[in-house]
C-alpha cells in the first residue's frame, strides 16, 4: 500500500473529524451552559436539609450544606464544607466553611426549623416557646410548630387587615395632604403674588381648616384601630433558639414561611417547592432584591416590551412595504437596505447613548420646560422612563421587523398582487386585502424576535430608565394610569445588578441563576414560536411556483 | 349603482392610497433619517470638543487711580464687581456695569509712605499681601459676597485688614523696601510670607494659627551669591520655589513650620528667570524668563524615591520679557504677559497655546482670572481696566491628548491613561482612548481566535458531512443559542467560569493542550476499527466516536491535573507565571472573556457560513465527487472557495457583534483600562466604558462629550466592518462562486 498517510489525508477522514469536533464542543458549550443554569435555578427552591455539626473544639453549627472543597491549607489538602448558617444579626456573615476533620458529630435533628424572614435573610434553630396575646404556650416541639403555624395564619390575617386601614387612612389623608401642597406652593412666592392670588390662597387655606374639621374624627378613630392592631400584631412572636443556644424573639408577621425540612417527605417538599415558585414569579423583591419575588422586573419587562413592539411593529411594516411594493429599483432601495443594514450592526450601547443624549436630554428636556415647568429642577420626563427605554428598544429592533417582514411580503404570490391590481384595486387595497393578511406570519415573527432581543438586552436599557428598585409600578389605579415617565424594572438589569452590585453576591447567586433561568425560559419559548411560524411561512413560499 | 356612487367610493380609495403612499414613504425614508440621525446626532454631541478657546472683551474701565500705579485686581465669580489696590493702599470697587464707584477702603499707611508689591494669597479667595516702602507687610481680605434682596441678587463688597508686620530691619536707619512678596494662606488657615528686601535679603515668615506661633527665617544664605528675581510658592503644600537673575531654582521645604531647609537647586533657563506661578493641584510650576520662554515643570519620582522637578512642557515664546503669570482657580489654563503687553492662553497638559492677543498698547500692570475661570480682568499701566469673557470648555481634549501620549502630573513619562475622575477639583483628567480602543481589539482578538475555528468547522459539518436530521435539529439549535442574553452568558462567565478557571488554572491548560492530542487518538481509534465495519457506519456518523474520546480525556486530565501542577509548577501555576513570566493572574481576565465572548459570536458566524456553504448547488459537488475526488476535497477545492463570500460576511458580522458588546465585557473583564499583551490581565473595552461612566457623567462636560466621541468611533468601526464585509463579500462572491 503506497503511501498510506497521503492517501489518508487525501480522503480527508481526519480533517471531517476535526470539523465534527468544531460542532460537538459548540454544542457541548451550550448543553453545559443550559443544563447548569437548569440545576442552579430550579435547585433554589427545593428546601434542603439542616445539618447540625459538633466540631472539636465544641461548638456547633446548624445549618444548609451549601458546597464542598479541597482546599490546599498550609500546602496540604483538606476536604471543606460550607454551611449556610444564616441568621445574619446573630452571626454577622452566613456561611462558614468547616474542616471535615474537625467535626465530631453530624446529625439531623428533626425539630430544626427553617424560617424564612422578611428582613435579615434565613433562621434556622429551634422553637423555644409560641407568644399570643397574653398566653405562652410550650411543650413538645411538633405541638409548638403546630400552635406556631395556627398564629402564624392568624397573623397573616392580622397584617392583611392592618394593610387595610392603613390604606383606608391614607385615602382620607390624600386631600389634605394636596392641599397642603398647593398652599406651601403658594407660599413660597409670597412676595410675587397679585391680588387674585392672595385671595386663592385665602380660600384654599379655609378649604384646609374645613376639611381638617371634617377628617379629624374618622381619622382618629382609624389611627387608634391601626395602633390596636399593630399591637395585637407585635404580640404574636416566637421565641428561637440556635444550635449554640442564644435565644431571640421573631415576630410572627415577619416570617414569610417556616418548616421543618427534616420531617418532611417528598411530597411536602414539593408542595413547599411550589408555593416557592410561585412567590418568586408573583411577589415583590426583599433584602434589596437578593429574596423574595421577582415580580416587578416581569411587570417591567412585559409592559416594556407592549410599548417597544406599538413603536417598532407600525415603523417596520412600513419600511418593509415601501422597500418591496413602492420603491423604484436602484439608488433608494440600495441606501435604505444598507440603512437597515448598519443599524443591525450598530452595537446597542450606542442606541443607549443615543437614546440618553437624545430623546431623555433633548426631547424629555424640551417637554419638561414646556409642560411641567413648575416642577423643574426635578425632571419629570428629562430623565430616565419607561417611555424612553421603550423608544431606543425600537429602535434596536427595527432592522429584525423590517428583514422578517420582508420575508413574509415576499411569501405573498405576486400572481395574487397582480391579479387584484388587474381587477381595478389601488395600491393601497391591495396591500390592505392581500399583502398584509398574507404576510402576518412574518410580521408576527418579526414582533416575536423583536420581543425575545428586548427581553435579553440590557446595556441601552442601563442608561435610560431601568433601575434596581422601582417604588412603582408604571401602571396602576391613580390617573393617568400609564405612568410614562416612571423608571422600571427589568429582568435581565436584575441579573447584572444582583449578582455584580449586591451587598451580599454569595447569598444572591441562587436567586441570580433562578432570575436567568427565567429570562432564558422566555426568550426561547419566543423563538421557538418565531421559528415555527417561520417554517409554516416558508412552507407557502415553496408552493407558489409562480 | 350610478356614477355618482361609483366615483365616490373611487375618489375614497384614491384618497386613502395617496394617504397611504405618504405613510409608507414615510416610514422607508425613516429608516434612512433614524440612522443618518443617531451619527449626526452623536457628532453633533462630539464635536464641541475640538472648538477653539475665544477671548472676548467686554468692557473698558477706566480706572481714576492715576498717578498711582494699581498693584491688585480681582472679579466677583458673577462678574458684576471689580477691586482695584493701589500703591497708596486705597482699594476701589467698581460696578462693571456703569462703571460706578460703589466703595473704596484704604489700608492704614504713613503719609509718606507707599506700596511697592503685592501678592494674592490664593486661587479661590481674594487675601493678599502688600510690601511697603517703610517695610511693612499689610495682609488682607476682601470679600465680595452676594446678597439677596427679594429675588434680586447684589454683591456686597467688604474690606478686611487681617494685620501687618514690620519686615527685619538689621539697620535701624534706613527703613527696608520690600521688592518682591510672596503670601499664601493655606486652607488650614497657615499663613507663609516669603519676602525680599532691598539688600537683597530672602526671609520667610510662617504663622501657624493652631499653635499661635510664628516662625521667621533668614534664607539669604541658602543662595549663595545668586540674587533672587521671583518668589513662588505652592497654595496648600510645601514648596518654596525662588527664581534668580542667572535662571536658577531654588526649592525651599516648608511643610514644617519649624524646620525650612533648602531641598535642591538647579538651572532652568539661560535667561533670569521674570515669572514663577504655581498652577491648581500645587505640582506644575510655570516658569517665565526674560527670554520670552514659557515652561512647565513638576516634580517626578526618581528612582532613588526622590523628587525631582523635570521639565515637561513647552510653551509659545513671547517676544519680550514675560513679567506676569496668573492661574486659573478652576483648572490649568494658564495666562502669561509680556513686558510689551503679548498675552497668552495657555493650557498646561496640552502642551498648547490656545490664544494669543494683545489689548493695549501699553504694558499690563496686574490682572486675574474670574473665579468660574469664565473671564479675564486686566489692567495695564495707564490705569485702564479691560474685562473679557473667556470661553475655553474643553481645554484638557485635544487630537493628541485623545490618541496620543501624555505626560501627566506625577508620571515619571509620557503614557496613555485613562482615568476620568478624581477625589476633587483639582484632578486632572486623563481622557485617552487608546487603552479602551486597545482594550475592544485585544478582546476582539480573543474572541474571534476562539470562536471562528469552533463555528467554520461545525458549520462544514453541519452542511457537508453531517445526516440531514442532525442538521434539521443543529440548525434551531443554534438559532436558539443567538438568542440567548449577552448578560446570561456574561453573569455566568464573571461569577462562575472565572473561579472556577483561576482555581483549576492547571487543568484549563492541560485541556487545551491535550486537544489535539486527543484528536489524534480519536483518529487512531477510528482507524483501529476495521474497513469493513467503518463502511457499515453512515455518512456522518463519526460524531460518536468523538464524544466519548473527549469525555475519557477530561476525566483523565481532571484526575491527574494536581499531581502534573505540583511536579512541574511546585503546586502553583499561579506563582510560577509571576515569578518567571512577570505575570499576574486576574480571576476575570482576557482569556475567560475571551472564551464568553466567542460563546455569544459562534452561532452568528455559524449560522451565516451554514447557510452560504448550504447554497453551493449539490451539481458542483457531484461533478466533483464523480470526478474521483473523496468528501474532504470537494469540500477544501470546491465548496469552500464558492461560499467564501458567505463565510467571509458571516465572520465580519461575528466581528462587528464583538466588538460592539457590552454587558459580557462589563461583567466579565475586571474593567480596569490597562494596556498589557498579558492573556491573564483585565481590560476596559470601549463600550463596557460607555455604560459604565456616562450614568456619572455630567451633562454637557468634557467626560460626557468623549464618551460620545467613543460611542461614535464604535458607531464607525460598525459601519466600516459592515461596509468591507459587502465590499469584499462581493468581490469574492464573484470570483468564486459564479454558478
Amino acid at each position: 500500500m503506497t503511501g498510506t498517510i497521503s492517501h489518508f489525508k487525501q480522503k480527508g477522514d481526519p480533517y471531517i473529524l476535526l470539523t465534527s469536533m468544531g460542532l460537538v464542543l459548540s454544542l457541548g458549550m451550550v448543553v453545559f451552559m443550559i443544563s447548569l443554569i437548569l440545576v442552579k435555578g430550579l435547585g433554589f427552591f427545593w428546601p434542603s436539609d439542616l445539618l447540625e455539626v459538633k466540631l472539636e473544639n465544641g461548638e456547633s453549627y446548624l445549618g444548609e450544606v451549601w458546597a464542598s472543597q479541597t482546599a490546599i491549607l498550609n500546602d496540604k489538602p483538606e476536604d471543606e464544607i460550607q454551611l449556610k448558617i444564616g441568621n445574619r444579626e446573630l452571626y454577622g456573615l452566613d456561611f462558614i466553611w468547616l474542616k471535615t476533620t474537625n467535626i465530631t458529630g453530624e446529625s439531623y435533628p428533626d425539630d430544626v426549623t427553617t424560617f424564612e424572614r422578611l428582613t435579615y435573610g434565613n433562621f434556622y434553630g429551634f422553637i423555644a416557646s409560641v407568644k399570643a396575646g397574653d398566653k405562652t404556650i410550650s411543650g413538645e416541639p411538633l405541638y409548638m410548630f403546630h400552635e406556631a403555624q395556627v398564629y402564624h395564619d392568624t397573623a397573616q390575617v392580622l397584617n392583611g387587615k392592618i394593610e387595610e386601614v392603613s390604606d383606608k387612612l391614607n385615602n382620607l389623608i390624600a386631600p389634605y395632604t394636596r392641599l397642603q401642597r398647593e398652599i406651601s406652593l403658594f407660599k413660597m412666592k409670597q412676595e410675587s403674588l397679585n391680588e387674585e392670588d392672595k385671595s386663592k390662597l385665602a380660600g384654599l387655606q379655609s378649604d384646609l381648616e374645613k376639611l381638617q374639621e371634617r377628617i379629624s374624627e374618622p381619622y382618629e378613630r382609624l389611627s387608634a384601630e391601626l395602633q390596636k392592631l399593630q399591637q395585637k400584631d407585635r404580640n404574636l412572636s416566637l421565641k428561637v433558639r440556635t444550635a449554640e443556644g442564644e435565644e431571640e424573639e421573631m415576630q410572627l408577621s415577619r416570617i414569610v414561611r417556616f418548616y421543618q425540612p427534616n420531617r418532611l417527605n417528598a411530597a411536602q417538599k414539593s408542595g413547599i417547592y411550589l408555593s416557592k415558585v410561585w412567590e418568586f414569579i408573583s411577589a415583590q423583591p426583599r433584602e434589596s432584591n437578593t429574596e423574595g419575588g421577582v415580580f416587578p422586573a416581569i411587570f417591567g419587562t412585559v409592559m416594556m416590551v407592549l410599548l417597544m413592539s406599538i413603536a417598532v411593529v407600525p415603523f417596520g411594516v412600513l419600511a418593509a412595504l415601501y422597500l418591496n411594493e413602492y420603491a423604484k429599483q436602484g439608488k433608494m432601495i440600495r441606501l435604505i437596505r444598507l440603512s437597515v443594514n448598519n443599524l443591525a450592526g450598530v452595537p446597542s450601547i450606542v442606541f443607549g447613548i443615543f437614546g440618553l443624549g437624545f430623546f431623555i436630554y433633548m426631547v424629555g428636556g424640551t417637554i419638561d420646560q414646556l409642560f411641567y415647568a413648575d416642577k423643574l429642577p426635578e425632571p419629570t420626563f428629562g430623565t430616565g422612563g419607561i417611555l424612553w427605554a421603550s423608544l431606543t428598544l425600537a429602535l434596536l429592533t427595527l432592522p429584525v421587523v423590517v428583514v422578517a417582514t420582508e420575508e413574509g411580503i415576499l411569501a405573498v404570490p405576486r400572481a395574487n398582487k397582480e391579479g387584484a391590481l388587474a381587477l381595478g384595486a389601488t395600491r393601497w387595497q391591495m396591500i390592505r386585502k392581500i399583502v398584509l393578511p398574507n404576510a402576518m406570519p412574518g410580521i408576527l415573527t418579526g414582533l416575536i424576535l423583536a420581543i425575545s432581543r428586548g427581553a435579553g438586552e440590557v446595556a441601552p436599557l442601563m442608561i435610560t430608565g431601568v433601575v434596581k428598585l422601582a417604588p412603582s409600578l408604571p401602571l396602576d389605579v391613580t390617573f393617568p394610569f400609564l405612568h410614562l415617565d416612571r423608571k422600571f424594572m427589568h429582568l435581565g438589569f436584575q441579573i447584572y445588578d444582583v449578582g455584580f452590585q449586591s451587598p451580599n453576591v454569595e447569598a444572591a447567586k441562587p436567586m441570580v441563576y433562578t432570575t436567568a433561568l427565567l429570562l432564558i425560559i422566555i426568550v426561547v419559548v419566543l423563538n421557538l414560536v418565531a421559528i415555527y411560524l417561520r417554517n409554516r411561512l416558508r412552507k407557502k413560499y415553496k408552493t407558489s411556483v409562480f | 349603482m350610478n356614477d355618482q356612487e361609483k366615483s365616490y367610493f373611487q375618489k375614497k380609495a384614491d384618497r386613502a392610497n395617496r394617504i397611504a403612499r405618504i405613510l409608507i414613504s414615510i416610514g422607508g425614508y425613516g429608516v434612512v433619517v433614524s440612522i443618518a440621525g443617531i451619527l449626526l446626532f452623536l457628532f453633533y454631541q462630539s464635536i464641541p470638543l475640538f472648538f477653539p478657546a475665544s477671548v472676548k472683551k467686554t468692557e473698558t474701565v477706566d480706572v481714576n487711580h492715576s498717578p498711582h500705579k494699581i498693584l491688585l485686581t480681582g472679579i466677583d465669580q458673577y462678574q458684576e464687581i471689580v477691586y482695584v489696590l493701589d500703591d497708596a493702599g486705597i482699594i476701589s470697587f467698581i460696578r462693571l456695569s456703569d462703571q460706578k464707584v460703589i466703595g473704596q477702603d484704604s489700608l492704614p499707611l504713613e503719609p509718606q509712605e507707599h506700596l511697592l508689591v503685592a501678592c494674592k494669597g490664593s486661587l479661590e479667595e481674594h487675601i493678599f499681601a502688600v510690601g511697603s516702602t517703610e517695610g511693612k507687610i499689610f495682609t488682607g481680605e476682601i470679600r465680595l459676597q452676594p446678597q439677596y434682596q427679594g429675588s434680586r441678587r447684589i454683591i456686597v463688597p467688604s474690606f478686611q485688614l487681617e494685620g501687618q508686620f514690620g519686615a527685619v530691619n538689621q539697620n535701624d536707619s534706613l527703613p527696608v523696601h520690600i521688592e518682591r512678596l510672596l503670601f499664601r494662606q493655606t486652607e488650614e488657615g497657615i499663613k507663609r510670607w516669603s519676602w525680599v528686601d532691598h539688600a537683597g535679603r530672602l526671609f520667610v515668615k510662617i504663622y501657624d494659627p493652631d499653635e499661635d506661633q510664628e516662625y521667621l527665617y533668614n534664607l539669604s544664605d541658602n543662595l549663595g551669591r545668586e540674587k533672587v528675581s521671583q518668589l513662588t510658592a505652592t497654595y496648600n503644600e510645601d514648596k518654596l520655589i525662588c527664581g534668580t537673575l542667572n535662571g536658577e531654582l531654588f526649592w525651599f521645604d516648608v511643610s514644617q513650620p519649624d524646620n525650612v531647609f533648602l531641598k535642591d537647586n538647579w538651572k532652568v533657563s539661560q535667561a533670569a528667570i521674570s515669572a514663577l506661578q504655581f498652577l491648581i493641584g500645587d505640582n506644575a510650576l510655570v516658569i517665565g524668563d526674560t527670554d520670552g520662554a514659557v515652561q512647565v515643570w513638576f516634580p517626578v519620582r526618581q528612582a532613588d524615591n526622590q523628587m525631582k522637578f523635570l521639565p515637561v512642557h513647552q510653551f509659545a515664546s513671547h517676544k519680550a520679557p514675560v513679567i506676569l503669570v496668573y492661574a486659573s482657580p478652576r483648572n490649568r489654563t494658564f495666562l502669561t504677559i509680556d513686558a510689551r503687553g503679548g498675552i497668552h492662553l495657555n493650557y498646561s497638559t496640552t502642551d498648547k497655546t490656545e490664544i494669543e492677543f494683545r489689548d493695549s498698547e501699553y504694558p499690563i500692570q496686574t490682572g486675574s482670572f474670574s473665579p468660574k475661570s469664565n473671564g479675564i480682568i486686566l489692567v495695564d499701566s495707564h490705569n485702564r481696566l479691560g474685562s473679557f469673557i473667556l470661553s475655553n470648555k474643553y481645554p484638557e481634549i485635544t487630537l493628541q491628548t485623545l490618541f496620543g501620549k501624555v505626560w501627566y502630573e506625577g508620571y515619571p513619562k509620557p503614557e496613555f491613561v485613562w482615568q476620568s475622575t478624581g477625589g476633587s477639583d483639582e484632578f486632572e483628567s486623563k481622557l485617552s482612548l487608546i487603552p479602551l480602543i486597545f482594550g475592544t481589539i485585544k478582546g476582539t482578538i480573543y474572541a474571534m481566535f476562539f470562536s471562528i475555528p469552533l463555528a467554520l468547522l461545525a458549520a462544514i459539518y453541519v452542511s457537508q458531512f453531517a445526516p440531514k436530521w442532525m442538521a434539521r435539529t443543529v440548525k434551531p439549535t443554534v438559532e436558539i443559542m443567538a438568542a440567548l442574553p449577552s448578560v446570561v452568558i456574561g453573569f455566568l462567565a464573571g461569577l462562575y467560569f472565572s473561579p472556577i478557571v483561576e482555581k483549576h488554572l492547571m487543568t484549563v491548560f492541560l485541556f487545551l493542550i491535550f486537544l489535539p492530542v486527543l484528536f489524534l487518538m480519536s483518529i487512531v481509534f477510528w482507524r483501529a476499527v476495521p474497513e469493513q465495519r467503518r463502511a457499515k457506519v453512515p455518512m456522518g456518523w463519526e460524531i460518536i466516536f468523538i464524544v466519548p474520546v473527549i469525555a475519557v480525556t477530561l476525566a483523565l486530565i481532571i484526575t491527574v491535573a494536581h499531581s502534573v501542577e505540583m511536579i512541574l509548577f511546585d503546586g502553583n501555576i499561579k506563582q510560577w507565571l509571576y515569578n518567571v513570566m512577570g505575570m499576574v493572574y486576574d480571576q476575570r481576565n482576557s482569556m475567560v472573556v475571551g472564551f464568553a465572548l466567542g460563546f455569544a459570536v459562534i452561532p452568528i458566524i455559524f449560522t451565516i457560513s451554514e447557510d452560504a456553504l448550504s447554497n453551493v448547488p449539490d451539481s458542483l459537488t457531484s461533478a466533483s465527487m464523480a470526478l474521483g475526488a473523496s468528501r474532504w476535497q470537494t469540500v477544501r477545492r470546491v465548496v469552500l472557495p464558492a461560499a467564501a463570500g458567505g463565510i467571509f460576511a458571516a465572520v465580519m458580522l461575528g466581528l462587528g457583534r464583538a466588538i460592539g458588546e457590552t454587558m459580557i465585557v462589563l461583567m466579565a473583564t475586571g474593567n480596569t483600562p490597562i494596556m498589557s499583551m498579558s492573556p491573564f490581565s483585565g481590560f476596559r473595552a470601549m463600550s463596557a466604558c460607555i455604560a459604565v461612566e456616562i450614568p456619572e457623567a455630567p451633562v454637557g462636560g468634557t467626560l460626557y462629550r468623549v464618551l460620545f466621541l467613543t460611542a461614535l468611533l464604535l458607531f464607525i468601526f460598525t459601519f466600516l466592518i459592515n461596509s468591507l464585509s459587502a465590499l469584499i463579500g462581493d468581490r469574492l462572491r464573484k470570483k468564486y462562486a459564479r454558478f
